[in-house]
């Protein structure tokens, strides 16, 4: 059977009340019940001790007689008292009251029942040469005792019940209360949608075993967020991305339709086109490139690299380019690891085309390695706005969107297929910018021995 | 050259027949997969250029006949799935070469024509040439009119490239491929710079030219007469 969490809660506290009060009220019964028997004790010996000294030792019922009055009198001070004098042949030769149990088979302080009354009894010898002596028995009536434990054990099972209904259900209404931010909880994760993924749990207001939770819940929800955002980034830049060259041809082929053109014009058109064309097979490549790598598809290869051969191959090949462009390129150090020579040339090739793009003519770019596998691209150039910097591996971003429509522009994608490429390789791809200096810093597992 | 298509979808086959028959090639154009495969296994061609998404039989089903039936025809796959996978299932069961759309006009002919030329033994010359252009070899000499030119490393890799293909309109990622071994689409434009260079030490100081470039397309080392 499933409880809820607070009906399971109210029953335990319940059981614990009920326990609790339940032992309290043992321990209280027998305490009292023993305290009875120490106080009757006390009473009868301290009697018995008295008469005993008034009677001296009698050896007959004759004896008795002269003292009987006496002893009526005494005894009718304290009516739950009687007196019983037997001899040593067990004759009753005494008893101040009829309807008195036997006597008890030991010695010492006994609970008799006898004709519907409970006593107490205390015996003594009155004298104490041996056995055959006359006895002298005390009885104290215990009927009010008895009552009062009685009513005293009824009281202790009506307080163990009532204790444990009455904290059931208090238990029940604090479980209530205490749980009110639990629902709490529930009712905002249950507003939580696709259109409402900022919506946070209020930490700072929950107990701190449910922030802990709350916090995990909120750190979850803020990566979905931010999945989401990007996702939701990148299908509006690939919607607006492929608009832009989608639109630029629907207008100039009709244009061109328009009305009859030279051979040469419509040559010209169709050149515009292709050209448009290909910059969107080129970006419609890249992106399924990177939605691979985002669905994990991208398996590098893992072959021995050295890395300076691979940038010097792909420093030979921009030579010319950085020739003309006025860049001087520059190669230090070595590092050697296990990859993909094709993807690691790709990734290296966006680097240097991105930095060959944003350095001024005169300036130079280094490319630097270091054994434990990092490669660090510097360029010279303005330093780059610092809140852009995390953003420049971001899909379709540029850093200057003033740059968007600019001819043979890059589609903004390179570093992002660039980071792509490294994190398959297990990874990392960091940037800063400053003293005049851009730098990309990968860092990529070293080779491992063995 | 006798070339077979299967391909379902319309356009895109009929463009491609009207391509490659402008190229110089005859062909033939099946659109579904049971008529590719008798088309195949019955005719006489020297390349089969597969879709692999087909209705009736797939592009795979297709070569794996015509490799039972004996055939080392070769053959050139097209496939707008790019997965790993794919390609490696592709080449196991003995494709020669994958190209996943979009893939640009002269990127196919360029692969074409190097599958059909692998079948031929390669040519044991030495010396290349074109028009009063030569280029030895051996001895890493490179002479327009007999006058020696001086090229580096690359520039001679990059002319002997478009000797031996001359005629060939080759795109700039075949370029990139062959000369430099970069493996992946790039739109710098590093190879119309070293085209720039290459044209500048072996067309400017001459009359005809042989180093044209074709708009959107790549470039080509010919005779022109116009």
């Amino acid at each position: 059977m499933r409880l809820s969490l607070g009906t399971r809660l109210a029953l335990l506290f319940a059981a614990c009340t009920a326990a609790v009060s339940l032992g309290a009220g043992l321990l209280f019964s027998q305490a009292s019940a023993r305290h009875f028997i120490e106080l009757d004790q006390q009473l009868l010996s301290a009697r018995l001790t008295q008469m005993r000294s008034q009677l001296g030792p009698l050896s007959s019922a004759d004896q008795l007689t002269a003292h009987l009055p006496q002893l009526r009198s005494q005894l009718s001070h304290q009516s739950d008292l009687a007196l019983r004098i037997s001899g040593g042949d067990g004759q009753t030769w005494f008893a101040s009251r009829s309807g008195l149990p036997s006597e008890p088979a030991a010695t010492g302080l006994a609970t008799l029942h006898a004709n519907g009354t409970d006593f107490r009894s205390l015996g003594i010898a009155l004298r104490s040469d041996g056995p055959g002596a006359a006895r002298m028995t005390l009885f104290l009536d215990i009927t009010h005792h008895q009552h009062f434990l009685q009513r005293m054990q009824q009281l202790i099972w009506s307080t163990v019940g009532l204790s444990a209904l009455a904290t059931a259900l208090l238990g029940a209404w604090a479980v209530r209360r205490g749980l009110r931010p639990l629902r709490q909880m529930g009712k905002v994760a249950a507003s939580v949608s696709a259109r409402s993924l900022t919506t946070r749990l209020p930490v700072g207001q929950l107990p701190d075993e449910l922030a802990e939770l709350a916090a995990a819940v909120n750190a979850m929800l803020q990566r979905l967020d931010d999945a989401f955002q990007r996702l939701s980034a990148f299908s509006a830049d690939i919607a607006h991305e492929l608009r832009t060259p989608l639109s630029n041809l629907l207008t100039h082929t009709q244009v061109t339709l328009t009305r009859p053109r030279s051979l040469e014009q419509y040559r010209e058109a169709l050149h515009g086109n292709l050209e448009e064309l290909q910059r969107m097979a080129q970006m419609v490549n890249d992106m399924l490139f990177l939605a691979k790598a985002d669905h994990g598809l991208l398996v590098p290869g893992q072959q021995p690299l050295q890395l300076e051969d691979e940038v010097d191959a792909l420093l030979e090949y921009y030579a010319a380019l950085a020739e003309e462009a006025d860049i001087r390129l520059q190669r230090d150090g070595t590092a050697a690891l296990n990859g993909d020579r094709h993807m690691l040339r790709r990734a290296l090739s966006n680097l240097l085309d991105n930095a060959l793009r944003f350095t001024p003519a005169g300036g130079e770019i280094r490319v630097t390695l270091q054994p434990g596998a990092r490669l660090c691209v510097a360029n010279t150039g303005p330093a780059i706005d610092p809140d852009a910097l995390p953003r420049l591996f971001d899909r379709f971003y540029r850093a200057d969107p003033a740059r968007r429509d600019g001819g043979r522009e890059h589609a903004g994608l390179g570093l992002a297929i660039t980071r792509s490429i490294v994190q398959a390789h297990g990874g990392q791809i960091g940037i800063d910018s400053q003293a005049g200096w851009t730098r990309v810093t990968l860092d990529l597992p070293a080779v491992q021995d063995g | 050259m006798k070339l077979l298509i299967v391909e379902d979808q319309a356009k895109t086959g009929q463009y491609l027949c009207q391509g490659l028959r402008e190229a110089g090639f005859a062909t033939e154009l099946a659109s579904d997969g049971d008529s590719g495969q008798h088309l195949a296994l019955t005719g006489d061609y020297d390349l089969l250029l597969l879709d692999v998404m087909l209705p009736g039989r797939d592009g795979w089903q297709i070569l794996q006949s015509v490799r039972q039936a004996g055939l080392d025809t070769p053959v050139l796959f097209l496939t707008a799935r790019d997965a790993v996978q794919d390609r490696v299932h592709g080449l196991e069961l003995g494709a020669d070469d994958y190209l996943v759309k979009p893939f640009a006009f002269s990127e196919l002919l360029a692969r074409v024509r190097s599958l059909l030329r692998r079948g031929a033994s390669p040519s044991q010359d030495t010396c290349l040439s074109l028009a009063d252009l030569k280029l030895d070899l051996i001895r890493r000499r490179v002479e327009r009119a007999g006058q020696r030119l001086d090229l580096t490393a690359k520039e001679f890799a990059l002319l002997e490239l478009l000797l031996r293909r001359q005629g060939e309109v080759l795109p700039k990622s075949l370029i990139a491929s062959q000369v430099w071994d970069m493996n992946f689409d790039s739109d710098t434009n590093v190879i119309e710079v070293a085209i720039r260079r290459l044209r500048l030490k072996v067309d400017d100081a001459h009359p005809h030219k042989l180093i044209h470039t074709v708009r959107g397309m790549g470039y080509v080392l010919e005779v022109r007469h116009d």
